[in-house]
């Protein structure tokens, strides 16, 4: 009996389970790589991000913000260092494994995996060396942001947040907040120091958090500067001009008979007033009435022009807290929904009872009036380049929306400048700059959202602005100064 | 019609193949050194000191390897040597790639005052096993040398072997007994698989898997004919009398039985494929290789239910689904509740044992105390509280992930992370081999192995004698099937089991015996590739044959 023939099956039966072997490692390392490589449990895929130096931050005039080191180390093999970390973090986020804002927006470019870096390199990616990568600029101006960052500062013990945009191209030139960290402490030479420190700062309890910036992720009542919005639908739902007579006497509201008061009943405010004159000295009672003829749908609609009630999204992915004119509010302990009533119209017209907003999104609002009306897409980042300083990516001004006429502008414009001139402002005067005043209460025991929203130069204007300051007092004296040093620099030459 | 045998004599080129050795065998130290620096390179900067030195030592090895064998076996397969040696050469590599204590980082770190624990990666560990290895291959090439004096001194070949078949069985049996018994055995990662000996941990089952085989092939050879037709028929299953079956069985029971002990699943699948693939050779019957495979089935359930054996069940477990259980699992009536260090329940129960240790410490128990911060909290959780079966899925999918990383090209030697792996450098050196070398790498690798395997099989089929024949292709499948468990285990193909990755992973028990595979393989290469004995034409009917 001779044995050649099983042994020769034997034998091809081995042969078979080194092809099953092939074809499960070819399905593992073939079509299941990258799925391996982007499991939730896969450590690597963090690690990895410390390995290769992140390309630099950098502002508008050149500065680096954000820039790798080496460590020395060997995990992690490069760190982070911010400069200035506290005062540009509102743009630059942090990095740690984890990111926020440009950081985690940029972070494929910037860690170099991005396919516009990789396809560009694909020799460099063939033979295993690691795409460098590549540099993010910034369109922020780093001295008015110094300013802003600490005018803010010392103008609150709660919370303060500014935005500065470029009234033709939406670029954000300064981005600032009161409460900070410092994205140094949590960088990725910190090791574990850096995640306690990250989630102590996430874990932040009160009214204070310092991860969450005033600037863009927060919303605040907008009060009084939310008449901007007002009067751009009066003028144009209403059939009302800069002179048309309003009443600024005491209005009774509908619903609970309540009276809706002025801040003042003297000047414009006195009883009746043309609307400009109405609009400098913030007669809030002519503001609530132009909200019960428009009715809550057309404010909150009208004001979703301006951005309201979506949330904004700056570049690709940074999202920007949702201010909203709304027409109904969920209660939280019934789960109904509430519809805003009457009074509550009268209310929100003069940016009270549940219109929210955050400061950037009253600077697109200040933006419109500047603009002709035209609300230009805002962004942070202006362009990136690889490290061999050809261009990956390079903003474009893109219109995010029409929210109201060019004449409408041109006259709401006027009244703006005439707050600082002869309005709620004049303690402004001899800066080059517009805007509307706003002090909105946020309730028994907390302090005021003193808010300037505007623009400048005053002429031909360039760059709108909002400042919202938490404190006692009204905004022209909280918020008013605070704006007037940061566009005294954006506005130098 | 001629055999298949005779048909692959008759083109065999009865030629001595040693140029063509050498040239492969320089081809393999080229590719071992130039992997060395490559590491060295990518690593640390700079070509590994001493690469000259061990590569040099390499290099003497390798070249009295190719001389005794082209001395004492000049017809062997030309293949056989090379690949080893390069299997060998690039596993050393890679556990050097791995043993960070020989890294630039590592020395400078030394050299400013920090100190580490030893790396359990040990490349010079390895490199002196390597020397042992192929040194031995010298010597056994040289006991198994094709002599015509038939009372030469230290002369043992493997047809010599048949004499022994009963002893040799035996002496299987010890070997696998060996760690279990007190004193010498001891446990190393679950598995009670090892003894030590003069300060070394050795690993008795790796050469109680090639007496085994002796066994088998010299049992089977004098019992097949009656095996295969003296028997009874039951439906369309013939069974062999007991007599005939009766002491294979029993050898064969009884290293299940020690390999269920020692829990050492892998080898026990290796031996249980070994045994069936043998006996089918023998006897030709797919019948009992379906009633082998049908025993395996109820095995393999039985081990399933068995409380003692809940760790079977957990592995098949992880095999279909391994995400649950990463950094710790708990297996609840059929469903898994993952208690890894971000679930709650890990949190609060490592709270409690906090608590508890803090409670023994006031109280004075100081080995309570300790204990209970010892407990993995995960765990604790599992057994206590869930009452369920813990498990872990993190090393399985680490090796994955390893792979996934390496992708189609690799990262390039020395510039993975093959080390996130744990025992990157044994159980799962085929991971990284994947991480650094890719796809492309492990194909080469496979086909290594599937070479080797293959070249044994040739051997066995053009062997003349049927002893051989059995112990050559034994000896092969039992190569290629150990490559298939433990690399199918950590590509999560099938479940994993322990095993080790003949001639990568790091172990010296390991290499040796490989190593003799190899001698083995290629002296029986020889005896089939060299010239059969010619018949003198003036004698008449007279014909020498040789025996040995």
């Amino acid at each position: 009996m001779n044995m050649d023939k099983p042994v020769r099956r034997v034998a091809i039966f081995g042969m078979l389970l080194f092809f099953a072997l092939m074809a499960q490692i070819n399905y593992v390392q073939g079509s299941q790589a990258e799925k391996l490589q982007t499991d939730k449990n896969n450590t690597r895929r963090f690690a990895e991000v410390f390995n290769s130096p992140r390309g630099e931050i950098i502002a508008a005039n050149g500065e680096v913000l954000a820039l790798s080191k080496p460590t020395g180390d060997d995990n992690p093999k490069y760190g982070r260092t911010y400069k200035d970390g506290p005062v540009f973090s509102p743009v630059t986020g942090y990095f740690n494994g984890g990111a926020s804002k440009v950081e985690l927006a940029y972070n494929s470019l910037l860690g170099g995996t991005d396919k516009r870096i990789t396809h560009q390199r694909w020799f460099d990616t063939f033979i295993g060396k690691k795409a460098e990568g590549a540099n993010v600029e910034l369109a922020l101006n780093p001295t008015a942001q110094r300013i802003a960052h600490r005018e803010l500062k010392s103008s609150t013990s709660r919370r303060a947040g500014a935005a500065v945009i470029d009234v033709r191209t939406g670029a954000v030139v300064v981005l600032a907040t009161s409460q900070d960290f410092d994205p140094n402490e949590v960088a990725p030479q910190t090791g574990s120091k850096g995640g306690t420190r990250l989630a102590q700062l996430d874990n932040a309890q009160g009214v204070i958090k310092p991860l969450i910036d005033n600037a863009m992720s927060q919303t605040f009542p907008p009060g009084s500067s939310f008449k901007i919005v007002a009067t751009a639908l009066g003028i144009e739902d209403l059939g009302l001009n800069a002179s048309s007579t309003v009443d600024t006497s005491p209005l009774t509201l509908p619903e609970s008979g309540q009276l809706l008061p002025n801040s003042h009943d003297g000047g414009s405010c006195a009883g009746r007033a043309p609307l400009s004159g109405a609009f400098a000295e913030s007669c809030n009672t002519s503001f609530g009435r132009i909200a019960l003829d428009l009715g809550i749908d057309k404010l909150s609609d009208g004001a979703k022009r301006f951005g309201f009630g979506e949330p904004v999204r700056l570049d690709q992915d940074i999202r920007v807290a949702t201010s909203d004119v709304p027409k109904s509010i969920k209660d939280v302990a019934s789960g109904k929904d509430i519809p805003t009533g009457k009074d509550g119209t009268a209310r929100s017209g003069i940016g009270q009872e549940n219109v929210r907003a955050t400061p950037l999104q009253m600077a697109m609002v200040a933006a419109a009036v500047a603009n002709k009306g035209k609300i230009m897409q805002p962004y942070l980042v202006q362009n990136v380049r690889a490290k061999d300083q050809s261009s990956l990516y390079e903003a474009s001004p893109k219109l995010f929306s029409t929210a109201m006429k060019s004449d409408t502008a041109s006259q709401i414009a006027d009244m703006m400048r005439e707050v600082v001139s002869k309005g709620t402002a004049t303690n402004l005067q001899g800066h080059d700059i517009a805007g509307k005043t706003g002090t909105a209460e946020q309730g028994a025991g907390i302090p005021n959202a003193r808010w300037f929203v505007g623009f400048g130069p005053s002429e031909n204007p360039r760059y709108a602005f909002a400042v919202m300051t938490e404190g006692t007092g009204d905004g022209a004296h909280g918020a008013g100064p605070v704006a007037a040093a940061i566009m005294d620099q954006v506005l130098k030459k | 019609m001629p055999s298949l045998g005779d048909q692959i004599r008759a083109h065999l080129p009865y030629q001595r193949r040693n140029a063509a050795t050498l040239a492969l065998l320089i081809f393999a130290m080229v590719l071992t050194l130039s992997a060395f620096a490559e590491v060295g390179l990518a690593r640390d900067g700079h070509i590994p000191q001493g690469l000259f030195l061990y590569g040099g030592g390499l290099v003497v090895l390798a070249i009295g390897a190719f001389l005794a064998q082209a001395r004492f076996a000049p017809y062997a397969d030309p293949l056989l040597l090379p690949l080893a040696v390069g299997l060998n050469g690039l596993g050393l590599a890679m556990i050097y790639r791995l043993d960070l204590d020989t890294s630039n980082d590592r020395k400078i770190a030394e050299a400013a005052g920090k100190t580490f624990l030893k790396d359990a990666a040990d490349a010079s560990g390895q490199l002196m096993w390597t020397f042992i290895g192929i040194a031995l291959f010298v010597v056994a090439v040289f006991i198994m040398r094709d002599t015509s004096d038939p009372d030469a001194k230290l002369s043992f070949t493997p047809k010599t072997a048949q004499r022994y078949t009963y002893l040799i069985g035996l002496g299987a049996i010890v070997l696998l007994l060996l760690p279990v018994v007190p004193g010498i055995g001891a446990e190393i990662n679950g598995a009670r698989v090892w003894i030590n000996v003069a300060g070394f941990s050795v690993q008795p089952g790796e050469f109680a898997k090639l007496l085994l085989v002796v066994f088998f092939a010299g049992y089977l050879v004098n019992k097949r004919q009656a095996m295969s037709l003296i028997g009874k028929k039951i439906g369309p299953f013939s069974l062999p009398r007991g007599r005939d079956l009766g002491p294979i069985l029993v050898i064969w029971f009884l290293c299940l039985g020690v390999l269920f002990m020692q829990k050492d699943l892998g080898t026990a699948l290796l031996y249980f494929g070994l045994f069936v693939s043998m006996l089918y050779i023998a006897t030709q019957r797919v019948s009992w290789v379906a009633i082998g495979l049908g025993l395996l089935a109820v095995g393999v359930t039985i081990a399933t239910m068995l409380p003692f054996m809940g760790h079977v069940n957990q592995r098949i477990d992880i095999w279909r689904n391994p995400g649950p259980y990463f950094d710790g699992g708990c297996l609840v009536a059929g469903k898994v509740v993952p208690v890894n260090p971000d679930t709650d329940i890990f949190k609060r129960t490592k709270l409690v044992l906090q608590a508890k240790a803090e409670e023994y410490e006031k109280a004075g128990q100081k080995a309570k105390a300790a204990n209970a911060r010892l407990i993995g909290p995960g765990f604790y959780a599992c057994t206590n509280t869930l009452k369920g079966e813990y498990s872990d899925s993190a090393q399985l999918m680490k090796g994955l992930f390893a792979l996934g990383q390496g992708g189609v090209l690799g990262t390039g030697l020395g510039q993975g992370e093959p080390w996130r792996t744990p025992l990157s450098f044994s159980d799962f050196i085929f991971d990284s081999m994947g991480e650094e070398l890719g796809l492309t790498g492990l194909m080469a690798l496979l086909l290594c192995y599937a070479l080797i395997v293959q070249r044994g099989m040739k051997t066995a089929v053009a062997a003349r004698d049927p002893f051989l024949k059995l112990f050559a292709g034994g000896v092969s499948f039992v190569l290629g099937l150990q490559v298939f468990v433990i690399v199918g285990g950590v590509t999560r193909m099938i479940p994993l089991t322990g095993l080790t990755t003949p001639f990568l992973s790091q172990g010296g028990s390991s290499l040796m015996a490989n190593w003799i595979l190899i001698a083995i393989l290629v002296r029986m290469s020889h005896d089939a590739r060299k010239p059969a004995p010619q018949a003198i034409q003036d004698e008449g009917m007279t014909q020498i044959v040789s025996t040995r």
